[in-house]
């Protein structure tokens, strides 16, 4: 100390200038470093322990980057409670879906189909290339047949691939469940094929004599054989359940033989071209325009823009939106931009767009000089559930949730025990004795049963964001007798201390001695053990989600993620749909436990011997 | 703790004749067809007043309270048979694991827990307290998936659910063998989830009596290291140790709800909940006053086993 002293070079006297600066700001004189190591106050000696301990700060470390992550992520990635899209169901993880293979581009792209979560192509030599997740559950699209001679053109379906050999042949692969590649002999034997299309579990073939044949699950898919087109058409769709075509003229006609909004709503116009999506069907007509009918839904296929840049010359569908090619070489699209597939970025539009393909999400652009550009769903960095729904995107939400729900229910909890424990210890006798005993009731209160049966009795009267609410207040409301506890011994322990008896003397009211001369100087406790239940809270929530009593779907938290996964065929099969969750919720608890830990490790200096 | 008690089960029934339901018209519903309306109404007033639906809150609670006390603690309403009968089977499956597993969790427990303290601050002391925090934050429920994904789905070693092989017939050997494959699962999360919570509760308990002035003078009177630290200072840090242990026992009769779910295995927690889902409340609030009764005989075990550990305590007394 007297050395440090002797150090210590006399202070400078400060210029006015400075003085009135510190008199504005109220700033106080900066204490050298030597002062400083003297008086250094204790909660920088916590601070400084608590980052020399390098498990500590890597934990911190690792929360903070959590807390950023699933604060900032859910506002760049907004969860859509009500989104379920059959098409997407258990993808595997992996950004893939328009990895064109570069095979494929040397040799020239003949033709591209996409389907459901795969693409398939054919080169100029009539190679057939098939990528993205080929494998839906129950069928391995990837499975091309090994003597499949040169293709000519591919169509994609949900889960099946139809082709047409250079040959004239049809050949198919894939899911056949519902015959949507049992070809009669009439479909096999034709000599010229013109085109081939491939729905959901659904196939229609059109001969050069204006002539269709369908294949596959008619229940579901309006479409019939014997229609009174046969014989004049020259173009054919598939939407998800019906089949329409393009007479010689021009005419659009409904293929099935129940009224849908399809044939109800049949546009009296002459077409060039047919497109459709899921639910509606799309013309566009010798000068351009566009004409949209069928079931357009919120998903906003019928919003056409009003104004195209040039003429649309071509139309194609995807799942629920639909691209056009300009006259000018550029693309536009509109409809549903979940994946950004309806906007083309600014890169594609070039003017050197010879050809678009697009299906379900995603779109390819052949180029001129034969490359493509592709735009729209890449694929699932995380994979999906089983409803569809993106698995990084409902971790980012269900951090949200979970984390929101352990901090209040943790602030809830603190301040009632702050507030129980610091009368109890404050006032002692009588009061002391009957708070305690209220304590003593709700701790041995059995916590998970008790939980469940609120959640029985009120649970169903109330909504979903309200139920949060419910787990929230009964987690807080049951879990603050710990802490109580811990803020009443360490109140006795200060209440006889001279700085109370000074603050009594002077006449400071009982509640303002409690919470503003007491409870500071015993806030380190408070903190740690505040760490240690938001870690406990989160637990627990995770834990009723998991049993189904706690938060329910479709609002995600990591526990109600995880409560899908106690199946066995989830835990084999979809492993992203448990492991994800599973390690966000384990490293967020295990790095607050050992934040809490270095915490109590520093601020308790005995245990820093140990 | 009689007080608690009383309190606990005023709470809870006020809970669970609270709950929706109406056991009368459960037991009438399917009469319906077959009477009169007037007959019917009639069958269900009758089945009102015998579950004494209609008497005030006080008598209900004052009636089931008596029979709680003489040990009955009513039928179940979807068995029709008596809780305490139907309550053996699943109690015995839970004391089995829990046994088993608490056997095995102070068998690793406290040797690790005393080494770690022995060896305190070295890199094993460090490493296992770093390794405990993992293992107490990661939930049960995410180590029993983790668990059943490797052992039961990749390996196939073992089976994913269920007490034992249906149809299973055998020597009593092979029997046992069998129970044993499907209880080494349940057994293994619960191990591995509490060595981890036990051993600091021993590693610290261990520290605290190896900083004691009396094996100094152990140590000083050239008592061997072993004698100092097992006879010496583990007598003194078993105090709060048996604190652990005994609450462990009440838990013994508990069963965990989340891991008997998931395991299927039908113990007292799976029991507790499928009564509670199928809205068999009787059953429910049975098991639940008969926790409470164990968690107090527990209270009371703790408090008299200290004396048993440590002499002093009698005498303070």
């Amino acid at each position: 100390m007297e050395n440090n002293k002797m150090q210590t070079p006399p202070p400078k006297k400060p210029s006015w200038i400075k003085m009135l600066f510190q008199n504005l700001f109220g700033k106080r004189d900066e204490i050298d470093i030597y002062k400083e190591e003297q008086i250094q106050s204790p909660t920088r000696t916590i601070i400084r322990t608590f980052a020399s301990n390098k498990l500590s700060m890597a934990a911190l470390f690792s929360f903070i980057i959590m807390l950023l992550i699933v604060s900032i992520g859910p506002m760049v990635y907004p969860v859509d409670l009500a989104f379920s899209e059959q098409s997407q169901q258990n993808i595997r993880p992996g950004m893939d879906m328009m990895a064109i293979p570069d095979a494929l581009i040397q040799n020239g792209i003949r033709d591209i189909s996409v389907g459901r979560t795969f693409s398939v192509g054919v080169d100029n030599n009539g190679e057939v290339y098939i990528w993205g997740k080929t494998v839906v559950p129950g069928t391995n699209v990837s499975e091309i047949p090994e003597d499949l001679p040169p293709i000519a053109r591919v169509a994609a379906g949900y889960d099946h691939v139809v082709a047409v050999g250079e040959d004239g042949k049809l050949y198919g692969w894939g899911n056949n469940r519902q015959r949507q590649l049992r070809f009669s002999r009439e479909a096999q034997d034709l000599e010229e094929i013109q085109q081939i299309a491939a729905g959901f579990q659904s196939t229609a073939v059109l001969d050069n004599e204006g002539h269709v044949y369908f294949f596959g699950n008619t229940n579901l898919t309006e479409m019939y054989d014997y229609n009174e087109y046969q014989g004049q058409l020259k173009d054919v769709v598939l939407t998800n359940n019906a089949a329409l075509g393009l007479l010689d003229d021009g005419t659009p006609v409904y293929l099935g033989t129940k009224p849908l909004p399809y044939s109800t709503r049949l546009p009296n116009e002459k077409f060039i071209k047919l497109a459709a999506t899921n639910k509606t069907v799309a013309g566009l007509t010798a000068d351009g325009r566009i004409v949209v009918w069928g079931s357009p839904n919120y998903k906003g296929e019928a919003q056409i823009p009003d104004e195209f840049e040039a003429q649309p010359v071509d139309i194609v569908g995807g799942q629920y939106h639909y691209v056009v090619k300009l006259a000018n070489g550029n693309l536009a699209a509109w409809g549903d931009n979940t994946y950004r597939q309806a906007t083309v970025p600014g890169s594609v539009n070039d003017g050197n767009n010879e050809q678009i393909f697009s299906g379900y999400y995603q779109n390819y652009a052949l180029k001129a000089d034969g490359t493509v550009d592709t735009f729209g769903l890449k694929g699932y960095m995380l994979g999906s559930d089983g409803m569809g729904r993106d698995m990084w995107q409902r971790i980012l939400n269900g951090g949200r949730w979970t984390m929101t729900i352990g901090a209040l229910a943790v602030l809830i909890a603190t301040v009632i025990g702050i507030v129980i424990g610091g009368v109890s210890g404050y006032f002692g006798g009588a009061i002391d004795i009957f708070l305690q005993r209220i304590s003593e009731i709700i701790s041995s209160l059995p916590f998970l049963p008790f939980v469940i049966i609120l959640n029985v009795i009120i649970g169903n009267e109330l909504g979903p964001t309200q139920r949060i609410y419910l787990i929230m207040v009964v987690l807080g409301l049951l879990s603050w007798t710990g802490l109580q506890r811990l803020v009443r011994a360490q109140v006795f322990s200060v209440r006889e201390q001279e700085y109370i008896t000074a603050a009594r003397s002077m006449g400071i009211k009982e509640f303002a001695i409690i919470f503003r001369h007491i409870i500071p100087n015993v806030i380190s406790v408070i903190i740690v053990s505040t760490t240690l239940s938001f870690a406990s809270s989160m637990l627990t929530e995770s834990s009723l989600s998991f049993l189904g009593f706690g938060v329910r779907q479709p609002i995600p938290t990591w526990g109600n993620m995880l409560f899908g996964a106690n199946n066995s065929v989830i835990i084999q099969q979809f492993w992203w749909q448990w492991v994800f969750p599973a390690i966000a919720l384990s490293l967020t608890v295990i790095s607050v436990n050992l934040i809490g830990d270095g915490l109590r490790d520093a601020i308790d200096p005995k245990s820093q011997e140990r | 703790m009689v007080f608690v008690f009383f309190i606990m089960s005023i709470l809870l029934f006020l809970l669970y004749t609270g709950m929706p339901g109406d056991p009368a018209r459960a037991e009438v519903e399917p009469l319906k067809m077959t009477m009169t309306p007037e007959a019917y109404e009639q069958a269900y007033l009758d089945a009102r007043a015998r579950y004494g639906l209609d008497d005030p809150i006080l008598k209900r609670y004052t009636n089931w309270m008596g029979k709680i006390l003489q040990g009955d603690l009513g039928d179940s309403l979807r068995y029709k048979r008596p809780v305490l009968d139907l309550v053996i089977p699943p109690i015995k499956t839970t004391i089995k694991i829990n046994l088993v597993s608490t056997f095995l969790v102070l068998g690793v427990t406290i040797p690790l827990g005393i080494r770690q303290a022995v060896k305190k601050n070295t890199l094993f002391d460090r490493s296992v307290q770093a390794l405990s925090i993992v293992g107490y934050s990661i939930p049960t429920f995410i180590l029993a998936l983790v668990l059943i994904y490797f052992f039961s789905v990749r390996l196939g070693w073992l089976p994913i659910s269920g007490l034992s092989t249906p149809n299973f017939s055998g020597t009593p050997w092979e029997e046992f063998l069998d129970e044993a494959k499907h209880l080494i699962l349940i057994v293994l999360v619960i191990l591995l989830s509490n060595v981890a919570f036990m051993s600091r509760y021993v590693r610290a308990a261990m520290i605290d009596s190896l900083s004691m002035d009396y094996v100094k003078t152990a140590r000083a009177k050239g008592v061997k290291e072993k004698a100092v630290i097992y006879s010496h200072a583990w007598r003194n840090a078993l105090l709060p140790v048996i604190t652990l242990i005994m609450s462990w026992f009440i838990g013994i009769f508990g069963g965990s709800v989340v891991l008997e779910t998931m395991f299927g295995i039908n113990g007292m927690g799976k029991f507790y909940i499928d009564a509670l889902n199928a809205k068999d409340y009787n059953v429910a609030l049975g098991v639940q006053m008969f926790y409470i009764v164990i968690s107090l005989i527990g209270t009371l075990l703790i408090d008299l086993s200290y004396g048993l550990v440590d002499p002093r305590v009698r005498i303070n007394e």
